[in-house]
């Protein structure tokens, strides 16, 4: 191991973090106080992140506070450098931001419906939502929720929430 | 603009590559390696799984198509180390029936090469990078010199495992791990926090960065980075012998000759690079029989998962696991499908991730999720299985009719896997679930089939008219052009195939100093 890399030496910050547009001013800060202070968005509208918002609180609940609007938007936003999990399942970088675009936007159609939160979610696991369109609603609903995991758990706070020790070797601190 | 001739270029900074360059540069040749990735350190390997995909290969996708896919977004890398960087280091010999697949079976294809002619280069190879496992307790292991350290220690979750294997009158012995269990070489022992995935930063897993890329460097090689190489050129006197390479840096378009190429860029880009540099004039080299491209192929693999009563603990250990079991590796042609199987017993997990288990279950959410995240944060268990997969024709790598956006076409790949293996996939998985219940597990569950690790598409044969290179890896029909890395192999094991590519390119080495 280098000098420079010893584990005690590196746990130095927890954060993971993103630049974000908050009254005009761009900060680099961690998705959950993205939120906080009311962040602007650089690629999808107020009204997708709000659909996507309450979609992915409803099947992780703490993702909303961890941030998973501002998670989305900022990584959008990052092109080729992109983390979302899609990365993994060979969504093409290029191909990302309409891959998010039309999640959101049938989640916004499915919202405006009679239907309950949970009975939307329920069908968009059954692949069973009428007006759905584009890949089907339990692929993009198991993305969604991968991301929102991400955003709460995969974070050194969401080890501790679930009583896992984290044990870094080099702490994530500088923006993704 | 023509650069001075080197004697020897390598196109990729991975596995193969920079053990490649090391071993020639410390023969006396000049090496200069194109990595088309970023320069990458020991620090920029970040405890994090969502850092880690930083990690990938990003850019030009690769398309897929087929029954079970290969997976190139998961399972290739870019930059210095390659895909090795943040690999697991599971390091396993193949078995020696691994490779006289058509000889003994009538089915795939036979390596040019047998296992008798790889030991001498698995012993050297392990000595090097540094192997920790038991090989008495390994009753399956083909023989060779016993690993330079002792295995690993087993946590509890291992333990637990293991009942389920001893009462199904099964076995297991620890996995062998190019990790180190006590110091070696200057490098520190492992601190079993599981972050392996990430990327180890501390030494203890021999990723290239610390075994081969210091070696490289202290004998000279010389890497140029974001360099991707889009084709070989083939001299026009004499179009047997390769000229040149030409590759795009910055967006810049410039070539550079050396007396020998060697093409070790990962299996897909590997075949992407080859036929990218058919011209009017000549076909793709190695292309000559039409096989460059085909027997692609991918271990088709998934995890078992249970949920015990005793605590297990699954963020403690290495990503890898902690045992091995191969009671049916050898018997191939056992009833219920084909192939030869492995099992890796108990990884350390964590809860996000595609290989997180909280990621596996969308059937848990809402307020159930956090209860059930923090139950199994403490009393999961789970297993990989690794079935053989068969070389078929039809499963190859080809140009997309896309370009990127350097004008090169993407690649394509189809990969259907053989009824047999699919057959012996799913006798080893409903298996896999008797043994985590006979663990005690009180609820199983498995995760989806995938394609774990990429082989074949340039294979290595003596008949020019059925394989891409011979058995030194030289492309046939080609003087001075190579290919390293696991796109040569003929057939796929069951096995993870870095040792066994590991083992290949330090025989490629001592051919290539042997003959200048
Ligand atoms: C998460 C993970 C875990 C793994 N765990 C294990 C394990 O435990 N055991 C095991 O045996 N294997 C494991 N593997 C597989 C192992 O990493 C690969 O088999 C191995 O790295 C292949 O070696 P390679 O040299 O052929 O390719 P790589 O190591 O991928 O190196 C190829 C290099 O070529 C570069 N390149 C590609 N195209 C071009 C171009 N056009 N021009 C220039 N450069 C180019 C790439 O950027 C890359 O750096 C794992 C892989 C992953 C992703
Ligand atoms: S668990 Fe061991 S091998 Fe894995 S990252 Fe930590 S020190 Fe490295």
């Amino acid at each position: 191991m280098p000098d420079n890399v010893t584990r005690r030496g590196l746990i130095t910050s927890t954060l993971i973090t993103g630049s974000f547009l908050v009254l005009g001013e761009r900060l680099t800060l961690t998705p959950a106080e993205a939120t906080e202070l009311g962040f602007t968005s650089d690629v999808l509208s107020r009204e997708q992140l709000n659909a996507i918002e309450t979609v992915a609180e409803h099947i992780v609940p703490g993702s909303h506070r961890a941030g998973i609007a501002a998670y989305i938007d900022s990584q959008l936003n990052a092109g080729e450098n992109s983390l979302l999990i899609g990365k993994y399942l060979g969504v093409d970088t290029s191909g990302q931001i309409a891959f998010y675009e039309n999640l959101a936007d049938n989640l916004v159609a499915a919202l405006k419906t009679e239907q309950s939160v949970q009975e939307i979610v329920g069908a968009l696991w059954g692949d069973a939502l009428g007006t759905w369109e584009g890949p089907p609603s339990s692929y993009m609903l198991f993305v969604l929720r991968a991301d929102a995991l991400d955003v709460t758990y995969g974070t050194p706070e969401g080890f501790e929430a679930l009583g896992i020790p984290y044990m870094a070797h080099i702490m994530p601190e500088t923006p993704w | 603009m023509v650069k001075k001739k080197q004697d020897v270029i390598i196109v990729g900074a991975g596995a193969a590559g920079l053990m490649l360059a090391a071993r020639l540069a410390e023969g006396g040749q000049s090496v200069t390696i194109l990595e088309a990735g970023a320069e990458r350190q020991l620090g920029d390997l970040v405890s994090s799984q969502i850092w880690a995909r930083k990690l990938k290969w990003a850019e030009p996708a690769v398309s897929e198509s087929g029954d079970h896919k290969i997976g190139h977004a998961f399972n290739a890398g870019s930059g210095t180390g390659g895909s090795a960087i943040h690999h697991y280091g599971v390091w396993l010999r193949m078995h020696e029936g691994d490779f006289s697949l058509h000889k003994d079976h009538g089915v795939g294809l036979n390596w040019p090469l047998g296992y008798a002619d790889l030991t001498p280069h698995y012993d050297r190879v392990q000595a090097e990078v540094g192997l920790s496992g038991d090989a008495e307790q390994e009753r399956w292991r083909p023989p060779g010199a016993p690993y330079p350290m002792p295995p690993l220690p087993l946590f509890a979750q291992a333990r637990v495992l293991a009942k389920g294997f001893e009462n199904t009158a099964r076995h297991t012995s620890p996995l062998p791990l190019a990790i180190n269990s006590e110091p070696y070489q200057g490098r520190k022992s492992c601190q079993y926090d599981g972050w392996c995935d990430a990327g180890c930063p501390t030494g203890a897993l021999g990723n290239p960065l610390v075994t081969w890329l210091p070696r490289a460097l202290a004998a000279g090689v010389h890497i140029e980075h974001n360099a991707r190489v889009s084709r070989v050129i083939r001299s026009a006197a004499n179009p047997s012998h390769i000229e040149s390479v030409e590759y795009l840096q910055r967006g810049i378009r410039k070539t550079l000759s050396a007396a020998r190429i060697i093409i070790a860029a990962f299996t897909v880009q590997s075949v992407r690079i080859l036929l990218s540099s058919a011209t009017a004039q000549h076909g793709a080299p190695g292309n000559h029989s039409d096989k460059l491209g085909r027997y692609l192929m991918t271990h088709p693999a998934a995890t078992v998962f249970g949920l015990f009563e005793e605590e297990t603990y699954p963020h403690q250990g290495v990503s890898a696991g902690q045992l091995l079991s191969h009671d049916e590796y050898d018997d191939k042609a056992a009833a219920g499908g084909f192939g030869s199987s492995q099992w890796m017993i108990g990884h350390a997990i964590k809860p996000h991730d595609l290989l997180g288990y909280g990621t596996g279950r969308p059937d848990i959410s809402g307020p159930e999720l956090e209860p059930w995240l923090k139950r199994a944060a403490r009393h999961l268990g789970n297993m990989t299985l690794v079935c053989e997969d068969i070389a078929l024709p039809e499963n190859r790598i080809t140009l997309s009719d896309k370009v990127d956006s350097d004008g090169i076409p993407y690649a394509h790949t189809h990969h259907d896997l053989a009824p047999n293996a699919a057959a012996r996939w799913t006798q080893r998985m409903a298996e896999g679930e008797e043994i985590m219940r006979a663990a005690g597990a009180q609820e199983v569950w498995s995760g989806p089939r995938i394609g774990m690790h990429i082989m074949g598409g340039a294979v290595m044969g003596d008949d020019p008219a059925q394989s891409v290179t011979d058995r030194n890896g030289r492309v046939h029909e080609t003087d001075n052009l190579y290919v390293a890395g696991p796109a040569l192999f003929p057939s796929s094991g069951a096995v993870n195939p870095t040792f066994t590519l590991s083992a290949l390119a330090s025989h490629q080495a001592e051919h290539l100093l042997a003959t200048p």
